[in-house]
């Protein structure tokens, strides 16, 4: 039982800054935002109550959103495939080098870098070979020239460039989260599994992944819900083009509400969004519990 | 064979480096070309002469002491904000005998579920309304709120192992709530302050949308936006954009140098705990 009785004028004191502030930021902007999704609205005039027409028109008849969704889950899921292989170059390095921790300093330096600069560099590096951009450039060297392609503006590889991208800056951050288990897992076990003869892979498979499940579960959600929230790297990088090539449901939301002034239709997909996400939160979480319990 | 799989490990773990760092090299050498040095795309080559007039008129013709500035006027108040108010709400919900800590818990939880995105667009129709759109307030607001969720499970999985009897005897000593908290608790939970700092650092500094939407007085543009809107007006002139990028980048950059085992720490503990 906690010690401190305290009136409930003090504990009014305490929480509610904090919680006024982020009901009124966060939770009444969602509110407020299901129910524009159900005007038509160009955000300054006046509105029309439409019911559920935006939804219908965003399930039914809107060309752009499905193919969005797909990108949206295809990046996530991309995302996820990432992260055994960080766990096996966690593994690596843990077990070959010294000074693990530098290594994985350096490969987590993109994580702290803005998606503006990272945008911009990586638009350079895709670049046609006539503006200097190193890929084609390599390709080139490498006598491929039919290989090299407008990476970022050909719809067929625009979006699978911008996935690179993110999981090029992402690498470090998984690697890290999965070299910190592989870490503390007590090197007590490992001793004791060498006199059992286990040693090597076979002790990676019987001690450090069983051990390694709940930071696996960690990473794995992370990076499924920041790829279904993806946003700003794809708005610096193409801002959802060439024609709609590269949109996601974010920059979907946002073309529409900001550039096409469809606020209600945008507040619409915004709300789909947040449905996705709790949905998704929940499942993710659940499926992943019971993994777990099956396996350790 | 160890030597045969010590050797592949070691150039997996080379290669890495290549892949993760080269393009951040790449660009230092590309800030420091000349438009045709950089046209040819002779991708290895060092400049011949490093041109150091390309960081000079990157720095004259953007503004960047005026983002940067404005960056650090932004995250440093956002992150004041926040480690107070994530403290106090920490503070009451670990050590007050308080019936609904858990239920405000549940609503902080709850909201980070929530993509900061689906809130831009109503965000921006409420701040119109009260008159703070395209001022740092209408910045600063939102990363409090967005940043206090993960601060407030940091700082109370942190509290609430701290001894009762610390406050006990606080208590009998005729300590008031506010005098514990500022001169006890607060001082002891300087670690977990310390990686709330981080987080919220990284987080806020590189944040690019709600700047990019709210903000549209060149003045009060943040580092991120600016870099950007430099890119955008300056697309000719390769090897200055090339230099504003690295003089975007280097703050963070400078910063995680003196403090990586520091901010990997932090990060793995936000990741960790979220």
């Amino acid at each position: 039982m906690n010690v401190l009785k305290v009136p409930g004028r003090t504990i009014a004191v305490f929480i509610l800054p904090a919680l006024l502030l982020y009901v009124c930021i966060v939770f009444i902007p969602i509110i407020v935002s299901f129910y524009t999704g159900t005007l038509e609205w160009d955000g300054i005039g006046d509105s029309k109550f439409v019911g559920l027409d935006n939804f219908k028109r965003m399930f039914f008849d809107d060309p752009v959103f499905w193919p969005s969704v797909k990108r949206t889950l295809l990046y996530a899921v991309a995302s996820m495939i990432e992260i055994p292989i960080c766990l096996f170059m966690a593994i690596l390095l843990n077990r070959y080098v010294r000074k693990a921790n530098k290594f994985v300093s350096i490969y987590f330096t993109p994580v702290i870098l803005s998606v503006v600069i990272l945008g911009q560099l990586w638009k350079t590096i895709y670049n046609p070979e006539s503006m200097g951009g190193m890929l084609n450039g390599v390709l080139v060297w490498f006598g491929l020239d039919s290989w090299t392609h407008n990476w970022l503006t050909e719809p067929k590889f625009a979006m699978y460039s911008i996935y690179i991208v993110s999981l090029w800056q992402y690498f470090g951050y998984h690697l890290l989260i999965q070299f910190t288990g592989v870490q503390n897992i007590p090197s007590e076990i490992y001793e004791a599994a060498q006199i059992d003869g286990a040693e090597g892979f076979k002790a990676d498979r019987y001690i450090t992944l069983p051990m390694i499940v709940p930071i696996f579960k960690i990473s794995i959600v992370l990076a499924f819900i920041g790829s279904l929230q993806a946003f700003d790297l794809v708005m610096v990088m193409t801002a959802g083009g060439p024609a709609h090539a590269t949109d996601v449901i974010s920059t979907h939301m946002y073309n529409s509400s900001f550039l096409s002034m469809q606020y209600g239709y945008g507040s619409a997909i915004a709300s789909f969004l947040v449905v996705l996400c709790l949905i998704f939160t929940v499942l993710i979480n659940f499926g992943l519990n019971k993994l777990e319990r099956k396996y350790s | 064979m160890v030597n045969l799989k010590k050797g592949l490990a070691y150039l997996l773990i080379g290669a890495l480096c290549v892949t993760q760092l080269y393009p951040l090299l790449w660009l230092l050498t590309y800030s420091l070309k000349t438009n045709e040095e950089i046209l040819d795309g002779s991708f290895f080559a060092l400049p011949k002469t490093p041109i150091w007039t390309n960081y000079s008129e990157a720095y004259k013709s953007g503004h960047y002491l005026q983002y940067l500035g404005n960056s650090v006027f932004v995250t440093t108040i956002t992150m004041v904000c926040v480690i107070i108010l994530s403290a106090m709400v920490a503070f009451a919900i670990t050590r007050f005998r308080f019936k609904y800590g858990n239920v405000v818990m549940l609503i902080f939880l709850l909201g980070m579920m929530i993509p900061m995105q689906a809130t831009l667009l109503p965000l921006m129709i409420i701040f119109k309304n009260v008159n703070i759109l395209d001022t740092h307030l209408s910045l600063i607001l939102p990363y409090i709120a967005f940043s206090t969720p993960i601060s407030v499970f940091i700082l109370s999985g942190f509290m609430r192992a701290i001894p009762k009897e610390i406050e006990e005897s606080a208590v009998i000593d005729g300590a008031s709530i506010y005098r514990i908290f500022r001169t006890i608790i607060i001082p002891i939970s300087i670690p977990p302050v310390m990686t709330v700092c981080i987080l919220t650092f990284i987080t806020i500094w590189n944040e690019y949308i709600l700047a990019a939407t709210f903000i549209s007085t060149e003045k009060l543009k943040t580092l991120p936006f600016g870099v950007y809107s430099f890119v955008s007006q300056y697309s000719v002139n390769y090897g200055n954009i090339g230099a504003f990028l690295v003089m975007g980048a280097a703050p963070v950059i400078l910063i995680y140098f003196f403090l990586s085992d520091k901010i990997t720490k932090g990060m793995v503990a936000g990741a960790v705990k979220g």
